[in-house]
């Protein structure tokens, strides 16, 4: 430990040097960008968003109308807390749900997104956000909508439409959004 | 007597390096060490924060009693009056070289000698916490203590900045530096993809299906992987970076899967009909996952093609994340379970050796715990009466430091 450590040579720390060079993806553009550009604030949509919208560019526009009507017109299901199960007070309205799926949505597909309170930041609370879409999706099925017209997505606890911290914030965001696709 | 003894020896060797052992007091008393600032170039606001970062460091090394006084002194004078008397003095100097490179030279003093001198360059003061963590590194060494290799790695992590939009960061692992190397769309659980931290495996929520995508942090490229219905996170690299534990839902059904990187097949390691999540390797054959087969989230471990599955934990009713390395893991419990007011997570060690579980926190919300690769030290995220820290757990010095985060909520979280 007292032996002298001379270290003439300059040490350049590669590693961290290139801190400053890495650059900045914007997943919205279309090309990377470097990261002497200024981070852009402006928000645009990603690639593969990009590619939907120019898909959905090429329907009409009445279709478009039509979707986001009957999702408005879609209910949300709502779940009890670290629970997946479908409650009695919301069977009224997956039923209503599949109607509409099996009636005047027929033509598109169901996106059901599962989400979740803010308790728990893990992997297995995106589990339980897909259980949620999960047991949505048997349900639906089994008032006659076709299993190949649902796909899910788990966002956890990344979509709230409440940010306060109370009680009837949180039961908010435990719940099942449904979306249509074309 | 001598029977006492050699029990006593036989003791003290059997749990020597056992983390779960916590080290209640330390009996030799630490050696002093102050800081002397003899730099040529810059503003004092920034000398005083390369200081403060640096005593910080130096603090983190559990070696020293560090001195919080700010001394200014030449770097050729004698050690300053007020420093007489420490065991160690270490002497820098920041100087401002061609194009605003900043140049740091070091001497470190013991006994009115100088023990050890080095020289740094990087291209830019805005990253002078790299420096100042590897200042600390190399008296550590030179101190010959366990390493602390964690220390100069960088931290990769996700944060929400609003609704379905997210950044991914890269920080040193005081969150001091941060750099934004991925924003636009809901970008998730972003993994280092190799020990070097040159690119990154995450998850895009931005398409129709979750998608795992793989991004280059040099040229910026990224590629796609692979995708499942429901959910895609990249949960565990294996030592080697050629494995990778996927946790997927291709059937509506989240499981833990094996993905070999070179030949991109991947194979089905968990069955069972709830959720089995956070897959991590123990070794090349075994894994620890997060199931709730037992009808509340708890920490499990399963040979890589065997059906028999394994209980790690007896203890909590809410085990929701683990990170394993090597023979520990440690994992997230909640010890609350209320729908109406806030909750209390602490985390806890155990060895897949022994019995033993130890807590490594006591209050608030404590989450994302993540090994260093040594498995020296835990990286967590902190939650306490409207404040949030990055936590450092330094397992064999039984230390916490908390470093205040001013960046948002993060939503996971690698080193």
């Amino acid at each position: 430990m007292k032996s002298i450590f001379l270290s003439g040579a300059v040490i350049a720390l590669l590693v961290f040097s290139g801190c400053s060079k890495e650059p900045i993806v914007d997943e919205s553009a279309s090309q990377p960008q470097g990261v002497t550009q200024p981070a852009v604030d402006t928000e645009t949509v990603s690639s593969d968003i990009a590619t939907m919208s120019d898909e959905n560019a090429m329907g009409s526009d009445t279709n478009e109308m039509k979707m986001a009507k009957l999702e408005k017109e879609m209910a949300t299901i709502y779940f009890d807390f670290d629970k997946f199960v479908i409650r009695a007070d919301m069977q009224d309205k997956v039923s209503s749900d599949a109607k509409l799926a099996n009636g005047a949505a027929s033509d598109f597909t169901i996106k059901l997104e599962g989400n979740c309170d803010e308790w728990g930041s893990d992997e297995y609370n995106f589990a339980l956000g897909l259980k949620r879409a999960n047991t949505t999706k048997e349900a639906l099925v089994a008032e006659g909508v076709p299993v190949n017209r649902i796909s899910m997505v788990s966002y956890g606890e990344t979509n709230p439409t409440c940010t306060d911290k109370t009680q009837a914030c949180w039961s908010q965001n435990r719940r099942v959004d449904f979306k249509l696709l074309p | 007597m001598k029977v006492f003894f050699s029990l006593l020896l036989f003791i003290s060797i059997l749990f020597a390096n056992d983390a779960t052992i916590e080290v209640i007091k330390k009996v030799e008393s630490l050696p002093s060490i102050a800081l002397e600032d003899a730099s040529l170039s810059y503003d004092s606001t920034f000398k005083l924060t390369f200081f403060k970062t640096l005593a910080a460091d130096l603090n983190v090394l559990s070696l020293f009693n560090v001195d919080r006084h700010y001394n200014q002194t030449d770097f050729d004078d004698r050690v300053v009056v007020a420093n007489k008397d420490m065991n160690y003095v270490l002497r820098y100097k920041l100087s401002e070289g061609d194009n605003n490179a900043l140049n740091v030279e070091i001497k470190l003093i013991n006994n009115e000698k100088n023990v050890l001198l080095k020289k740094y360059k990087i291209n830019s003061k805005n990253i002078y916490v790299f420096v100042a963590h590897t200042i600390a590194y190399d008296i550590n060494e030179f101190m010959g203590a366990p390493s602390v290799e964690w220390m100069k790695k960088r931290v990769l992590f996700s944060r929400v900045v609003k609704s379905k939009k997210s950044e991914i960061v890269i920080a040193d692992y005081t969150l001091a530096y941060q750099h934004v190397i991925l924003k636009g769309g809901l970008n998730l659980f972003p993994k280092w993809a190799n020990k070097n931290q040159t690119a990154f495996y995450y998850t895009s929520l931005s398409g129709k299906k979750p998608l795992l995508k793989y991004l280059d942090t040099s040229t910026g490229k990224s590629k796609s992987i692979l995708s499942s219905d429901g959910m895609m996170v990249c949960s565990d690299v294996s030592a080697d970076d050629k494995m990778l534990l996927l946790t997927m839902a291709p059937e509506g059904q989240p499981d833990v899967y094996l993905y070999n990187v070179a030949t991109k097949q991947y194979k089905r390691v968990t069955t069972y009909g709830g959720i089995d999540v956070n897959g991590q390797f123990i070794d090349n054959n075994t894994i620890a996952f997060i199931s709730n087969r037992l009808g509340y989230p708890n920490v499990f471990s399963q040979k890589i093609g065997s059906s028999s599955v394994e209980q790690m934990v007896y203890y909590g009713k809410s085990n929701s994340a683990c990170s394993a390395r090597g023979e520990y893991i440690v994992y997230k419990s909640r010890e609350s379970s209320n729908a109406f007011s806030d909750n209390t997570f602490n985390l806890h060690l155990i060895s897949t050796k022994t019995d033993f579980i130890r807590r490594l926190t006591a209050t608030g919300v404590n989450e994302f715990p993540r090994f260093s690769k040594d498995g020296d030290a835990i990286l967590f995220v902190k939650n306490y009466q409207s404040q949030s820290s990055l936590g450092i757990i330094r397992l064999n010095h039984n230390k916490n430091y908390l470093f205040p985060l001013k960046i948002g909520k993060i939503q996971s979280i690698d080193w």
